[in-house]
């Protein structure tokens, strides 16, 4: 009975993943349509406020560059403070898309379709942002380049023992195959957008792009075979890249930093604030271009569900922090969980951690939370704020209060510690306006494939083939 | 070292060489451009801002006239070489050092000043004096700032009126003549113990035999002067001998506290506190005292009373230890006071152990009581060591000169508002803002005015001033004072030996020094270089050729052929009882102060002293020991005080003092103050602790140069850092006051209900039962010698793991380490000023301290430690706790944390042990900073050295900070600022790391003066053992760092790290620090209530 359409007749039936019965041509239409058609007011609206903001965010960069840290809040003993933790909020962000692309994609989750351009576009602007806070955050930027292995003339090499240095070549070769998957799989929508062009110039930079691209079975060959090893090349890196950024607090002595469940944990909350960015980001789009047959209640429902299964793995995580704490004996450790729940910094712990990250996905136990939009969005929007307050309790709740009392201290973010964070979202909103303005936000070719019309076995659902409008059944 | 500079000897033969055309025509011209070449290249410098070539011109200069500081004894040309010429005897970038010695009130300091190229940059204590034994305190390491001090005077000015030195010279000569028998005549000056000054005022009394001579020192008070004088007969200074004291009673007296200038007695009380192993003795010190001070935190025993409960605490003292001895002096000298009328709260037990303990030991006790109580309480004390016969064994009676003639500063308020003064002439200090309020009654009003108003009455008011400040304002002249370092000079020390003070540079802006004004005044001709000192030193009547002892006396920095004479000890209670009587009945009626009614206590500043130091940036930044205030004082006061009055650390309170006086109009006068509370554990209840010194307006300086925009919305303070206490302060009651009802009627403390921003470094004073301070009661450690081990809670590590890094081999020969004494340590931060001016740290401003982003590279945690458990952050306070202080530096770890962090290795360990920074290297994430358990690391959030830090003004209240607008101001330090820094440490840039070094520069210049020594002859290339040390280490007064090889096991640092007492701290981290301590005792009386709530600093810990 697998793959048919749950219906009254046949309740076991698979909801198809695009519903209505959207033909090849629907699809295209409807999200190339996005691209070619005039940019719509409230576009416009959104792009100038980003932007500005982005802007300021930009200017409060030059700002700090050119005058000192000092213009942030950070202090001894808070070395770090927004500025890392922007950083891993990003990074983490950036790993829902490499995760659907890649992982959903070798584990044959065909629902990914519909999601993983966007969410893959999210990740790298998302991993830009994320650069920017190591890369600023120094005291003297213009000598950063001290991290990159150049030979140089005073024979000092890199210092291959500071997680610092793993970072960097962690981040950078994670943007990188995740910047060649998402052109890969952009391809051949390309050559679609280029072969409707109405401009030369158009038709001209979509060829460029699209490589060439001609549909042919011999492209589609090495295409298939092309993102099959991409996938494999990025599914280690989901997992490596936030295993390597919780080692800048893993291989640390502070106490609540030296942990060994920190590399699990913090991929863990990676996915879950990635998706819950994912869902940010789409259930707005889905409303605005009217993508509710491509994105369906299906879509969110799923995403929901990895939201409460990566949310209890940080729960769990958290509950066995505190665990840990007692059962080490260590008293400056045990002092590190406790003055995290009743420490200066205790709302943070309770709102942040507790509240949004612990309790808020519980409500997706229930199918109804999972279907209401309004309940999705709520959640979501906990846990985007819930992710970033760990990692600054993390980062400054390890910071703040380490081993000799005499040296403890607090932090007090300054205006440019929260424009250059606002600046950054700005950033982040804006180069994803542009995107959904000039490519393809949906992978059409992707979700033709899912479509029952790409299956040539394909019939009729009041037909008596037992492959129905759920697609194609190869597994 | 020095030598003497010689050009070589003319040819002897016939032919005459020349070496332009211009000598060999010798025309005038040539002759003039000689003459103007060198002589005139210091006036340059008056107006106008520094050239490299003027700089360069005037170091030449007075790198000449330094070594002349020898060289003219037997040669006396003056010759003023051009560095451009060379200077024979220096070679470039080796250190010259001078002794020399700093003036101070209570006795000076003999020093040694470092210079290079003729600036001096640092200051040490003279080895070779007792005075000093090498040590040195904060004032005397932060006085070379002063001499670098961008806002000091530089210009002579007539009523306002930019002037010269020669229409001043003109003015002084013009004058003499005018003055006739001189009973116009005035002079206000500050305690100087300077002979040869004390000589010319002698002369200038033949010339002038009717003029006033007034001393006046606001944080000295002439009740033990005037005690000493009735008890023990005129010309002598009692000085205590701590290495013959076994029991201490301090009775509010902070005779630790080296800021009073007697480092000889602090280093020799805390020589008894050396313990090397467990059948080692140690001394044992009570102190009574209203606030906390650093003579407080040492204490065994530590009472806290009101500063104007002490007398009746000493009365019933006395009472005791008469009824404990039977004296018959004591007892009758009681027997004519009249009982208190209250007496304070406290244990009957604690008088009474301590009494026992004292009589106990008998002739190896120690009474002090502090020179700001009363006559009465000072005869009490003496009276007290008589009965006790510590007179002679612990308490000598040196001869010690004391002019009789000496008027107080009333006393010359007094003529001046009869108008009697005509002529003024003040010496430093800054009357108008430090003087007594109400100081005399205007004759015509009958109200009382200040000094402000009383000089207006004075027709010629000339200032010598350091700065210019109000005094100068409303005085007709002012002429730049030279600086100690600039200065010809002698002084005697605190023990009264004779010292020299030469000077290590020319005056910068041409200011002129006491004796030279005097010599002036007298009509003599100028006097360039030491002639006047030498005319004093000569009635010394050194023995053998006057210019080998002359020279030995400037080598030396003292003379020791000047012998210093002791009394034999004779108590006079006879005499002592009449004044007792006399003056006990102010005091025994002064009723207990109440919440209502609380008392006021003025004390001088652990940094600014009595604000003689305001314009001190290193100072003003240095945390005070006991609040870890920087920049501000505050009103300190008891939790519970605090309490009633609903004020927390950082609230404005106003304090107002009611006088029984009435003013014009019939109502009573009032003095008020609004400042900041600071809540202070251990703090007498009912009292009221202010220090002096802050709140310093110095005219035409505008803002700080280093910021502190202390009170921008607290008017009654404007732009200076802290309060003026001055303005509650008045000759009846200098040091504290109380409502007697008699001349004070009210006093009130209450809320303001505004917040004010303090800046302290250290806002968490729980040790949270971490095994951070080790301390032990002496008996405790006798029993276990292992204790340090026991209360380290888990930082003592079962076991050492290896490590899974590879580390650089520490193959050096030699391998640096420390040891930092907690038991000798009284948190005076000599250390960390002497840091700060080896190592080039920077001062960051007010506004950078408060978050927490001070760049010291030493600092000094105090914690408050108390049997009864608190809970600081449920905002409970230790009622009355005990202090500790852990001095806290780079540990310089083996396995160190920071270094394997860093991405760009710009923190690494040297094969000698030392982990090291490239300052060029480093990029400045800071994980360094984060991953170093101590927080030791300093990161330069803004370029410290490079741009102006702190409030600048643009408009009225309206100003900015120019650290956080740095691409729009001007890059660069000034000029004379840099002077200071030391040229073998690197100024650092903003965004790197930095962090203590261990003194590299040190070590590195102590090998290659080795190898340099040692040469090819490839003999032993080791340091000589112990033959240098760190900036901090030679600082400290009481040798409580040593810094040494380690690997050598006869090393002072390696004793010291065998000792039982040694420990690491967070050694279960596996960071094999470098740096360890030694844990602290106290030796309680085990029959004294209060025992039970000492040494608990690891008692947690320990459970």
């Amino acid at each position: 009975m697998r793959g048919e359409a749950a219906t009254a007749e046949r309740p076991l039936a698979r909801v198809p993943l695009v519903l209505n019965r959207r033909n090849f041509s629907w699809i295209t239409e409807r999200i190339s349509g996005v691209v070619e058609d005039r940019a719509p007011r409230w576009w416009w609206v959104c792009f100038t406020i980003t932007a500005a903001i982005a802007m300021f965010g930009l200017f409060c960069i030059g700002y700090q560059i050119s005058t000192g840290v000092g213009v942030w809040g950070n202090n001894i003993p808070n070395g770090w403070a927004w500025d890392i933790t922007n950083f891993v909020f990003w990074i983490g962000i950036g790993h829902a898309g490499t995760l659907i692309s890649a992982i959903l994609y070798l584990l044959r989750q065909r629902w990914r379709t519909s999601i993983n351009r966007s969410a893959e576009a999210m990740t790298l602007f998302a991993v830009m942002c994320a650069a920017i806070f190591p890369g600023i955050h120094v005291g003297r930027v213009w000598m950063a380049w001290y991290l990159a292995p150049i030979p140089n003339n005073y024979g000092i090499w890199q210092n291959f023992r500071s997680p610092l240095m793993w970072d960097v070549f962690a981040v950078s070769t994670y943007f990188t195959v995740s910047v060649l998957f998402w052109y890969t799989g952009l391809i051949p929508d390309l050559a679609t957008l280029r072969d409707r062009a109405t401009t030369k110039i158009k038709k001209f930079l979509f060829g460029v792009f699209a490589c060439g691209w001609r549909g042919s079975n011999r492209n589609w060959r090495h295409y298939e075979m092309a993102y099959l090893l991409l996938a494999g090349l990025s599914t280690p890196l989901v997992l490596s890249v936030h295993s390597v950024v919780s080692f800048d607090f893993a291989a640390s002595i502070l106490p609540s930093w030296h942990t060994t469940i920190f590399p699990p944990y913090f991929v863990a909350g990676a996915i879950f604030g990635g998706f819950a960015m994912v869902l940010t980001l789409l259930i707005p789009a889905r409303s605005i271009f009217k993508l509710h047959d491509i994105i369906t209640p299906q879509h969110i429902d799923k995403m929901a569900k990895i939201i409460l299964l990566t949310g209890s793995f940080v729960s769990y995580a958290y509950t066995m922090e505190f665990f840990v704490a007692w059962y080490s004996g260590n008293s400056y450790e045990r002092f590190a969980f406790w003055n995290r729940v009743l420490g200066p910094y205790w709302w943070y712990w309770w709102t942040g951690m507790l509240f949004c990250n612990v309790l808020s996905p519980q409500l997706f136990w229930f199918r109804w939370c999972r279907r209401n939009i309004l309940v999705v969005y709520f959640v979501c929007m906990c846990v985007n704020a819930g992710m970033w307050f760990e990692r600054f309790i993390i980062i400054v709740g390890g910071l703040h209060r380490d081993f000799i009392p005499s040296s403890w201290g607090l932090f007090i973010p300054t205006w440019v510690d929260i424009w250059t964070f606002i600046g950054t979202l700005g950033i982040f909103t804006s180069l994803f306006l542009l995107f959904i303005r000039f490519l393809p936000m949906i992978a059409m070719s992707e979700v033709k494939i899912v479509l029952p019309d790409a299956d040539p076995h394909a019939h009729s659902p009041n037909g008596h083939h037992p492959v129905q409008a759920g697609g194609m059944q190869r597994i | 070292m020095k030598r003497v500079f010689q050009h070589p000897p003319e040819q002897l033969s016939d032919k005459k060489y020349w070496r332009s055309l211009g000598e060999y025509s010798n025309t005038p011209e040539f002759r003039e451009w000689l003459e103007r070449e060198f002589p005139a290249g210091a006036s340059e410098l008056e107006e106008n801002d520094w050239s490299r070539r003027d700089f360069m011109k005037l170091m030449g200069a007075s790198m000449a006239l330094a070594g002349i500081g020898l060289t003219s004894c037997r040669r006396p040309e003056l010759h003023l070489v051009p560095f451009t010429k060379s200077v024979e005897w220096t070679i470039p970038g080796k250190f010259l050092y001078y002794a020399t010695a700093m003036p101070r009130r209570t006795g000076a300091i003999p020093l040694v000043a470092t210079t290079v190229d003729g600036r001096p940059i640092k200051l040490e204590g003279n080895p070779l004096h007792p005075a000093s034994s090498g040590g040195t305190d904060v004032f005397a390491q932060a006085s070379l700032l002063d001499l670098y001090d961008p806002t000091r005077s530089r210009r002579f000015s007539n009523h306002g009126k930019e002037s010269t030195r020669a229409e001043f010279d003109a003015y002084i000569d013009k004058l003499r003549s005018q003055l006739g028998a001189g009973d116009g005549l005035a002079f206000l000056v500050e305690q100087v113990h300077s002979p040869t000054r004390e000589r010319l005022r002698t002369e200038l009394e033949k010339a002038f035999p009717k003029m006033t001579w007034c001393v006046y020192e606001p944080a000295l008070s002439d009740a033990q002067n005037y005690a000493t004088g009735v008890s023990f007969g005129e010309n002598v200074r009692l000085l205590p001998r701590f290495d013959r004291a076994d029991v201490v009673l301090a009775l509010d007296s902070d005779f630790l506290d080296c800021g009073e200038g007697d480092l000889a007695a602090a280093r020799a009380f805390t020589a008894r506190r050396r313990v090397k192993s467990a059948g080692d003795s140690m001394n044992r010190l009570y102190v009574v005292e209203n606030r906390f001070t650093i003579t407080g935190a040492m204490a065994d025993h530590r009472l806290r009373l009101p500063a104007s409960q002490i007398p009746t605490f000493t009365y019933l003292l006395a009472g005791k230890i008469g009824a404990l001895t039977k004296d018959s002096g004591l007892v009758s000298l009681l027997g004519t006071l009249t009982a208190p009328s209250a007496t304070p709260e406290f244990n009957e037990q604690w008088l009474t152990e301590l009494a026992n303990d004292l009589v106990a030991k008998s002739g190896s006790s120690i009474v002090l009581a502090g020179q700001q109580q009363p006559v009465v309480v000072q005869l009490l004390a003496y009276a007290i060591n008589s009965t006790l016969k510590n007179i002679g064994r612990t308490i000598v009676v040196r001869e010690f000169p004391r002019n009789r003639n000496n008027k107080s500063i009333l006393q010359l308020a007094d003529r001046m508002s009869r108008g009697e003064i005509k002529q003024l002439f003040i010496f430093g200090g800054d009357p108008v803002y430090n003087a007594p309020r109400a100081l005399a009654l205007d004759p015509d009003k009958k109200v009382p005015i200040d000094w402000a108003d009383l000089q207006k009455k004075v027709s010629d008011v000339v200032r010598l001033g350091y700065h210019e400040d109000e005094t100068s304002a409303i005085s007709q002249w002012h002429a730049p004072m030279a600086h100690y370092l600039e200065t010809w000079g002698d002084a005697l020390a605190a023990d009264g030996s004779y010292l020299s003070i030469q000077p290590m540079i020319l005056p910068l802006f041409g200011g002129l020094s006491e004796i030279e004004l005097l010599n002036a005044l007298l009509g003599r001709p100028k006097v360039e270089g030491p002639g006047l000192i030498q005319e004093t030193f000569r009635a010394t009547r050194p023995s053998g050729d006057f210019q080998t002892a002359w020279s030995k006396f400037l080598h030396d920095g003292f003379a020791d052929h000047v012998q210093l004479h002791d009394r034999p000890a004779a108590f006079n209670a006879v005499a002592a009882g009449g004044p007792a009587k006399q003056l006990w009945s102010a005091i025994a009626v002064s009723p207990p102060p109440t919440a209502e009614s609380p008392e006021i206590v003025f004390v001088r500043s652990y940094a600014m002293d009595d604000g003689r130091y305001s314009n001190n940036g290193w100072l003003q930044e240095m945390p005070d020991p006991i609040t870890k205030l920087t920049w501000d004082n505050g009103a300190m006061m008891s939790p519970n005080f605090a309490a009633s009055l609903g004020v927390a650390t950082g609230d404005l309170v106003q304090v107002t003092i009611a006088d029984s006086a009435r003013d014009a109009d019939g109502q009573p006068i009032r003095r008020e103050l609004v400042l900041a509370a600071i809540v202070s554990p251990g703090h007498a209840e009912n009292s009221v602790t202010i220090s002096l010194g802050y709140g310093r307006p110095i005219a035409g300086r505008g803002p700080l140069p280093y910021g502190g925009d202390a009170a921008a919305d607290n008017p009654p303070t404007g732009d200076v850092p802290g309060f003026n206490a001055y303005f509650l302060r008045t000759a009846a009651n200098p040091h504290f006051v109380v409502a007697d009802g008699k001349t004070i009627e009210s006093i009130k403390v209450s809320k303001v209900g505004k917040k004010y921003p303090l800046s302290i470094t250290q806002d968490h004073w729980s040790i949270e039962g971490r095994g951070l301070v080790r301390e032990a009661k002496l008996d405790e450690y006798r029993e276990d010698n292992n204790f340090v081990e026991k209360c380290a809670g888990i930082d003592e590590p079962q076991k050492y793991l290896p490590s899974l890094y590879t580390h650089p081999p520490l193959t050096g020969q030699q391998q640096w380490g420390m040891v930092v004494d907690l038991n000798v340590c009284t948190g005076c931060s000599a250390c960390v000023i002497a840091c700060q001016a080896e190592n080039n740290v920077p001062v960051v401003g007010k506004l950078q301290v408060s978050h927490g982003r001070w760049m010291h590279w030493i600092r000094i945690d105090r914690y408050f430690a108390s049997a009864k458990p608190f809970n600081e952050d449920n905002g409970e306070f230790p009622q009355d706790p005990e202090i500790v202080h852990q001095p806290m530096m780079c540990q310089h770890c083996e396995n160190a944390p920071c270094e394997t962090v860093c991405p760009v290795n710009a923190t690494i360990h040297s094969e000698d042990g030392l982990n090291v920074m490239a300052y060029n290297r480093c990029v400045g994430t800071r994980y360094c900073a984060n991953n170093c358990p101590f927080k030791v690391r300093r990161f330069n959030f803004f370029d410290y050295n490079q741009r102006p830090v702190g409030k600048k003004k643009i408009a009225g209240q309206f100003g900015i900070y120019e650290e956080y607008i740095a691409p729009f101001t001007e890059k660069g330090a000034p000029d004379i600022t840099k002077l200071q820094k030391n040229p073998n440490v690197t100024v650092r840039m903003r965004g790197v790391m930095e962090k203590c070094t261990f003194c590299v520069q040190r070590i590195e210049e102590a090998k290659i003066a080795t190898h340099a020594r040692v040469g090819a002859s490839g003999g032993d290339l080791r340091i000589p053992r112990d033959s240098f040390t760190s900036a901090c280490a030679q600082a400290c007064p009481h040798e409580a760092i040593t810094f040494g090889d380690i690997k050598d096991p006869e090393t002072k640092v390696s004793k010291l790290k065998a000792a039982d007492r040694n420990y690491r701290l967070l050694d279960y981290l596996n960071v094999k620090a470098r740096t360890s301590y030694l844990a602290r005792l106290r030796n309680p009386n085990p029959k004294m209530p209060d025992a039970g709530n000492l040494a608990v600093a690891c008692s947690e810990a320990k459970t």
